[in-house]
């Protein structure tokens, strides 16, 4: 087994007795449905199609389950004095990075698979039009897309973890960094060009959502998260080695 | 085997190793011994890639771990002061975890693990969680892990802090067995026992090297004396009568 390997499934383990998982991925899987019913209700008659809601009921809670998730990843090992064992263990920090962040997008990954349950039990009661819209394709789509969100979300919360040794304060940076800056980001280019407003009426990151669950598919997109998840990554393992210049 | 070389590190502007120099050779005990504050914990994080040095050269059986630290840390086994564990797991699986990470074949992975437990005393505990074990049990965990792949050096940051006499005893025994196949560091106040197996002291006081003694040039209580004189003077204090 590479480090890689042994590091994923060790997290993996970790993740299916915490309490920080279970509680998280719950409370996540509440508000998604709360908010794919509202959604479907104040949708009714409209022409959105059903993965498109799936995927818009979504995407809002990703920043925050990975804030959540990605929290104790190492600042849990900096805390308990864990990281001192690993880092004079021969293995490559990158190694570390990796199986971790993969860990927490298999809970990931879990999650919004078992949130898309939710509109396949709904979808045999609804009218025949709605039924129509649903295409597997649009839901595998969505589900490439929310993947790639989440992807980008863990990474950086994962990078956001090795600065702490407190989980909560890893968490609340966490959020801040991924769901906090975004919308900054947005509404600052609103503030400072307004013609802009026109073309970008939601937030670019649930347009990208919506285009895909539509078909609108982009590699352009696909590699703007690929790229910023690989950023964020590069910076994990470049910090976990500054910890060594400075103890 | 190891070679110090003219280290020198500091936590800002607060230099903790000044210019220490010494070797180790195979199947020496060193001991690191000094006040409370001396470096001796900082050295063997700088012996055990947790820290960069400023200056000076570490090098064991001439490979640098600056140049190759994966190959350098595959020969080391580092038992860090606060014994660090994953409590969530059982005795038997953290070592396997532990093995698997150092990147130990997965043919030998289960033997790796039976010898450590059959050397550190562990076996009636394979199977418990280790969140319920005692402080002692969990320091032997600790030394399991870092004997479990063979390493070639063993560095032990205060192992044998907060142990009854009997666990004392037994880490001894253990370490004695271990140094025919590795070099040991180890680190504690502990000097009437180390003084039984230890071949050799290096006391540290403010960051410096102070004394270097081979314990078979000295009777046991002419070290003992020397040893305790030279750390309470180094510490400020005064030597008791």
């Amino acid at each position: 087994m590479t480090a890689i390997q042994v590091t994923w499934l060790r997290e993996v383990q970790a993740f299916r007795g915490a309490f920080s998982c279970g509680v998280p991925v719950t409370a996540f899987l509440a508000a998604f449905g709360w908010t794919f019913v509202m959604t479907l209700r104040r949708n009714e008659g409209s022409v959105l199609q059903i993965q498109s809601i799936w995927g818009l009921s979504v995407a809002p809670w990703l920043p925050i389950l990975s804030a959540v998730l990605t929290m104790r990843l190492f600042a849990e090992e900096r805390s308990t004095g864990m990281i001192d064992l690993l880092m004079s263990s021969p293995v490559r920090e990158r190694d570390l990075v990796i199986g971790k962040f993969l860990s927490a997008m298999t809970v990931m990954g879990v999650t919004l698979l078992i949130s898309l349950a939710v509109p396949m039990l709904i979808l045999p009661t609804l009218s025949a039009p709605v039924q129509g819209t649903a295409r597997v394709a649009g839901f595998i789509a969505t589900f490439i897309i929310l993947f790639l969100q989440a992807s980008t979300w863990c990474a950086a919360g994962t990078m956001v973890s090795i600065f702490f040794r407190n989980q909560a304060a890893a968490a609340v940076s966490s959020l801040v960094l991924c769901g906090g800056v975004p919308v900054v980001v947005y509404f600052a280019i609103l503030a400072w060009m307004p013609a802009v407003r026109s073309e970008t009426a939601w937030m670019p990151l649930l347009v990208h959502v919506y285009d895909f669950s539509t078909g609108l598919f982009s590699t352009a997109i696909i590699a703007v998260y690929v790229v910023t998840t690989v950023f964020f990554l590069f910076g994990c393992s470049k910090l976990l080695a500054c910890l060594r210049l400075r103890g | 085997m190891l070679e110090v070389d003219h280290i020198t590190f500091s936590y800002g502007r607060h230099r903790v190793l000044n210019d220490i120099t010494f070797d180790v050779a195979p199947g020496e005990i060193v001991a690191l011994t000094g006040a409370n504050g001396a470096g001796k914990s900082t050295l063997l994080r700088v012996l055990s890639c947790l820290l960069m040095q400023d200056s000076g050269r570490v090098r064991m059986d001439s490979i640098d771990p600056l140049l190759r630290p994966i190959k350098y840390r595959r020969s080391i086994g580092y038992l860090s002061e606060h014994c660090p564990l994953y409590s969530d797991m059982t005795v038997e699986t953290y070592l396997t975890y532990r093995v698997r990470l150092k990147g130990e074949r997965s043919l030998r992975v289960r033997k790796r693990v039976g010898e450590a437990l059959e050397m550190c005393g562990l076996d009636e505990v394979s199977k418990t969680r280790i969140r319920l074990l005692s402080h002692g049990y969990r320091k032997r965990v600790g030394l399991a892990d870092a004997l479990v792949q063979h390493p070639k050096l063993l560095l032990l940051d205060d192992p044998l802090a907060g142990l009854d006499v009997r666990q004392r005893k037994k880490t001894a025994a253990v370490l004695t067995t271990a140094s025919s196949r590795a070099a040991i560091i180890i680190t504690g106040h502990e000097i009437p026992e180390m003084l039984d197996w230890c071949t050799r002291f290096v006391v540290l006081g403010k960051g410096r090297v102070v004394g270097m003694y081979r314990t078979s040039d000295f009777s046991r209580a002419d070290m003992a004396l020397v040893l305790d004189r030279l750390i309470t003077a180094e510490a400020g204090e005064e030597a008791y009568p």
